[in-house]
């Protein structure tokens, strides 16, 4: 390509030697991505109209009876409002505390980094790591908080134990790991806002609050839909930490969608039926991503 | 080119790393007893000590891990040699997918070495599969001194509502009745099976498989409320719900609860998993049948249980054929035996044990009217595991006898 | 092309460079400040870190203490748990069959990655709008979604129980985020660059090589510390394809020894703390670079 005695090519040459150079720079990224990537999900579309163990040939097609069989399924209902209440508690308690500890933490102000580096520390754990600590935290036996709660003159409690609270340790173990995260992108976004509104509005008089209120909120907008998205996609894929906290138990109260496709279809050798909770996760992760730009190109246009 | 290289590299450095082991066999054996995994270890090494050229590895792993690991497991390459099997149901998805050796040819082999009953377990249509190791019987298994504590008389668990009382008046004692490992859901099915035992008698399940909606019918309804009696009572200790199987062990060797419907492998469990590494000591432990129910169709002396044993998986080298034989002579099973770790399938090995627990447990066995392989293997993955299911749902009062009725058979009818 | 004009092009440092570059006067956009503020932030603090701290001490206990004396420092401490990890070979041989994984899923990542975002960046061909969004469509699917086919599909390539069976389908996994990324800082270069580098008669490659890559540093770096934390931490994707535990990255590992030692719990708080000790060692040397780097992708993404 390169002959330097060449005289200097044309604007159509550049063209054409792009699309050489592209022939050798696209492929090998072109066929991991599609070999891994969206034939897996092609895929999965056709496994979820048979029932298939995923051992013998692929001949019992079923049609849309495992999706039939997924709806009508009440583990896979309580999933799907497991997934939903992660959303709840992203949206009422960890965004809130993620965005009250961005701003006592924007400023430099003393002991500043080390708080943000304290409060980004679990998200760097594995969950897997985060829901071992936690369940010991939450045993019945050894954990701290039952014995706290023994010290106070309470029985043991078994927490992990409990269909009615078992998920509500979860929730409370994502809010730990995930609020340092989300409080990251809102300092970020808090360095974006212009220094000479604050110094105006309080030439003008305006309280820390009101300049909260008035300024603050409304220039991390960006960053809270960010925010918001991020704790959607986690939540259609939250699974490690099911795993390693409760199992998907009590009475398979504490399953998430992924952590039901996982048990009810590669546990019971249904790839089939595991393929369709697959594909509607994937529909739902498109709804999300979708809704998302949507979102984000409606109030660019306000 | 760069990343082409690299990738093309990346490939043959993974075939190279597959090849690389080939100049020694290496027979890779996979199980779940943990207690008998130093014994089983022990024989691969005298076997690895007599046998130049061969390498046999035995690695344990949980039970549940590998329940969930085994359908994967199978389809690797690099499966192992020679897994664990409970037989039933789960085997016999195993075979049709292909992944388990015939080996009826060395059945006249086998057939004098191991008792009849346990071997044919592993045949299907007349092959066989695999061979039995280790019987076990699922059992009521007490501390002596916590029943002496709440004051009640063994001999009344004979009866259903006599079992009832007995809870009663230990809880009334202060006395927890009974341990359960309810997270791993398993041990609670053994009380679904064997009320279903006791109800319906030796053809109950075939009856279900055979008719339409059959497992709707009569015995499964009122297995599940007689299951629902059972926990109203609240007989379990607390946080049943989110205790593992071994560390219930821990808690029945702590002496915790006074009583456990558990396997014999349970017995030498609780001593190892205990806080203080004893737990309570075999002279302390007694041991009663699942009790009778009135009307039922099924007999005190029927007993449930499983026929553990080992197959041989798809290309496994005929040098893993050859341990196998050794690892079920009785030459071999001697120490296990004389532990006093499971009940051996190998004839002759019942003079070596020295435990008269296990020695009561394989009379039983032997004694046995009707022997049940265990539910959630016997009726396959998927069935198995909706037994499961249901029995802990029931139980904690989350489901109705009916409905789990029915989520049996849907799953039956889904298969 | 002098030395002075690439700096000029450097990309600049973006709003997400998280240390405080510059300095704003207290109390403007905090609505609390002095005494109040800092007891708020150490609850938090305390609330992060007990949680860290009662695994990293419960390490050093017997048993039975973690029982009798939850919340004080162990009365004798049992360096023998510890030790006893740090001498087997289960250890170390899972931190370094997850570092292999790791490490090799983020040379890849770069390797693949980086000359297709250059292509996006700087080339124009047929069906480029076309291949970019289906590059991006890649962005938001975790492999969740499809991990029973993916698990066909590791198998039909003779890749169970292989690291490769993690390492390939990571790559592509990070293809999407990790193109996006770099396409976006590619085309920060100047076009005069690229055009007067072409005249002179450098080819695209030699400027990909010599000039692109070396100008995008910050991006390699985001990349490959995305790419790296999400790999080191994977556990479902190991889960399904690793079978021999001799292969186990740590997160299984972790999971395995938890099963094994079920009531042990000293022991299972002391494997935990010397697991994640490799990744917090990371994040407090090199915290800025990891800091901004997963909040900068994540941003940019």
């Amino acid at each position: 390509m390169a002959d330097t005695t060449a005289p200097p090519q044309s604007q159509a040459s550049y063209v054409r030697s792009g699309g050489l150079t592209a022939l050798i720079f696209l492929p090998p990224a072109l066929t991991l991505f599609t070999v891994f990537v969206i034939l897996p999900i092609g895929e999965a579309g056709w496994y979820g109209f048979y029932n298939w163990n995923g051992l013998a040939a692929l001949d019992n097609f079923v049609g849309l009876e495992n999706y039939r069989q997924l709806l009508a399924n009440k583990t896979f209902h309580q999933a799907f409002i497991n997934n939903l209440l992660i959303i709840a508690v992203s949206l009422a308690v960890q965004l809130p505390l993620a965005l009250g500890m961005a701003v006592l933490l924007a400023d430099r102000l003393i002991g500043s980094t080390a708080f943000r580096m304290l409060f980004f520390l679990p998200y760097i754990l594995a969950d897997v790591a985060a829901g071992l600590i936690w369940r010991f935290m939450f045993d019945g036996d050894y954990g701290l908080i039952s014995q706290t709660w023994q010290a106070l003159g309470g029985d043991p409690l078994y927490i992990l134990a409990d269909r009615h609270w078992a998920y509500a340790a979860v929730l409370t173990v994502i809010v730990w790991k995930y609020f340092g995260f989300h409080m990251m992108l809102y300092i970020a976004g808090l360095q974006n806002i212009d220094r000479n509104l604050y110094e105006a509005a309080s030439i003008d008089g305006a309280s820390p609050w009101q300049r909260f209120r008035f300024i603050t909120l409304p220039g991390l907008k960006p960053m809270i839909k960010l925010s918001v998205f991020f704790s959607l996609l986690g939540s259609l894929q939250f699974f490690d930490m099911i795993v390693s906290l409760t199992g998907g138990g009590p009475l398979n109260s504490s399953h998430t969608m992924v952590s039901f496709l996982y048990y009810f279809g590669i546990g019971r050798m249904r790839i089939g039926f595991g393929s369709a909770v697959g594909v509607l996760l994937f529909i739902l992760c498109a709804t999300v991503a979708f809704g998302y730009k949507r979102w984000l190109m409606r109030d660019d246009n306000d | 080119m760069l990343v082409k290289a690299l990738s093309g590299l990346a490939v043959a450095f993974a075939m190279s790393l597959a090849s690389a082991q080939a100049a020694d066999v290496t027979v890779r054996m996979l199980h779940v007893n943990e207690t008998g995994d130093p014994y089983w270890k022990k024989i691969a090494e005298d076997y690895n000590a007599t046998h130049k050229g061969v390498k046999v590895i035995v690695d344990y792993m949980e039970n549940e891990a590998y329940k969930a690991k085994l359908p994967t497991l199978l389809q690797s390459e690099d499966r192992p040699d020679i897994i664990y099997s409970w037989a039933g149901g789960v085997m016999r998805a195993q075979i049709e997918a292909g992944y388990i050796q015939d080996i009826t040819a060395h059945k006249a082999e086998f057939d004098q070495v191991i008792y009849p009953a346990p071997l044919g377990a592993y045949e299907v249509d007349g092959k066989l599969y695999g061979v039995s190791v280790q019987l076990s019987e699922v059992l009521l298994i007490y501390n002596k001194a916590l029943l002496a504590k709440a004051g009640v008389d063994p001999a009344q668990m004979k009866t259903w509502d006599g079992f009832l009382d007995v809870l009663k008046k230990t809880k009334g004692a202060g006395v927890t009745p009974l341990i359960m490992g309810g997270a791993d859901k398993w041990p609670m099915h053994f009380f679904y099976s064997y009320l279903l035992m006791r109800l319906g008698g030796p053809d109950v399940l075939t009856t279900a498989e055979t008719t339409e909606g059959g497992f709707k019918a009569q015995p499964f309804v009122d297995a599940g409320a007689k299951l629902k009696e059972l926990a109203a009572l609240e007989p379990f200790q607390d946080g049943w719900l989110g205790t593992k199987y071994l560390p219930s062990q821990g808690q029945f060797g702590d002496g915790k609860g006074m009583m456990a419907l558990q396997l014999n492998g349970f017995i030498p469990g609780q001593q190892k998993n205990a806080t203080d590494g004893k737990g309570i000591p075999n002279d302390q432990i007694g041991l009663a049948p699942f009790p009778e129910l009135p009307g039922g169709k099924g007999k005190i002396t029927d007993t449930l249980g499983g026929v553990q044993g080992f197959l041989l998986t798809k290309d496994a080298p005929p040098e893993a054929l050859d341990f196998l034989k050794y690892f079920v002579s009785a030459e071999a099973q001697k120490a296990s035996a004389e532990a006093g770790v499971y009940v051996p399938a190998t004839k002759g090995t019942d003079a070596f044990i020295k435990n008269p627990l296990v020695a009561e447990i394989a009379r039983a066995i032997s004694n046995s009217t009707w022997h049940q392989n265990f539910l959630d293997q016997d009726l396959g993955p998927s069935v198995g595991r909706v037994v499961n299911d249901v029995s802990v749902a029931i139980a904690a009062g989350d489901m109705t006898p009916e409905d789990g009725a029915q989520q049996i058979q849907d799953a039956w009818d889904q298969r | 092309m002098t030395e002075t004009a690439l700096q000029a092009h450097r990309p600049r440092k973006g709003p997400l460079a998280l240390p405080n570059s510059d300095v704003v006067p207290a109390s403007l956009t905090a609505p609390l400040t002095g005494l109040p503020r800092f007891l708020i932030l150490c609850f938090v603090a305390a609330l992060v870190m007990v949680p860290l701290l009662a695994t990293a001490l419960g390490g050093f206990k017997e048993l039975g203490e973690l029982r009798t004396n939850p919340f004080g420092l162990p009365k004798v401490w049992q360096w023998e748990n510890y030790r006893g990890i740090l001498a087997s070979a289960r250890y170390w041989r899972i931190l370094g069959n997850s570092l292999f994984i790791s490490a090799v899923t983020v040379a890849l990542t770069l390797a693949v990655a980086a000359p297709a975002a250059f292509a996006f960046a700087h080339l124009r061909f047929f069906g480029q709008r076309f291949l970019f969004n289906y590059f991006i469509l890649g962005l938001t699917f975790p492999f969740a979604t499809a991990i029973l086919p993916l698990f066909i599909k590791v198998r039909d390539l003779g890749l169970l129980d292989t690291h490769w069976g993690i390492i390939l389908p990571q790559v592509a996994f990070s293809q999407a985020l990790s193109i996006l990324l770099m396409r976006n800082a590619f085309r920060q270069l100047p076009a005069e660059l690229l055009d007067a580098a072409l005249v002179d008669g450098c080819g695209y490659m030699r400027f990909f090589l010599w000039i692109t890559l070396p100008l995008s540093r910050p991006i390699l770096a985001t990349v490959a510390v995305i790419t790296f934390v999400v790999s080191w931490n994977n556990f479902l994707l190991p889960l399904v394809v690793i079978n021999t535990n001799a292969k186990y990255p740590w997160t299984l590992g972790l999971m395995d020894y938890q099963g094994e030692f079920i009531v042990a719990w000293q022991l299972i708080l002391a494997f935990i703390t010397l697991t994640i000790l490799p990744a917090v060692m990371m994040f407090v040397l090199a915290q800025r670079y990891i800091v901004s780097g997963l909040t900068a992708g994540a941003v940019k993404g």
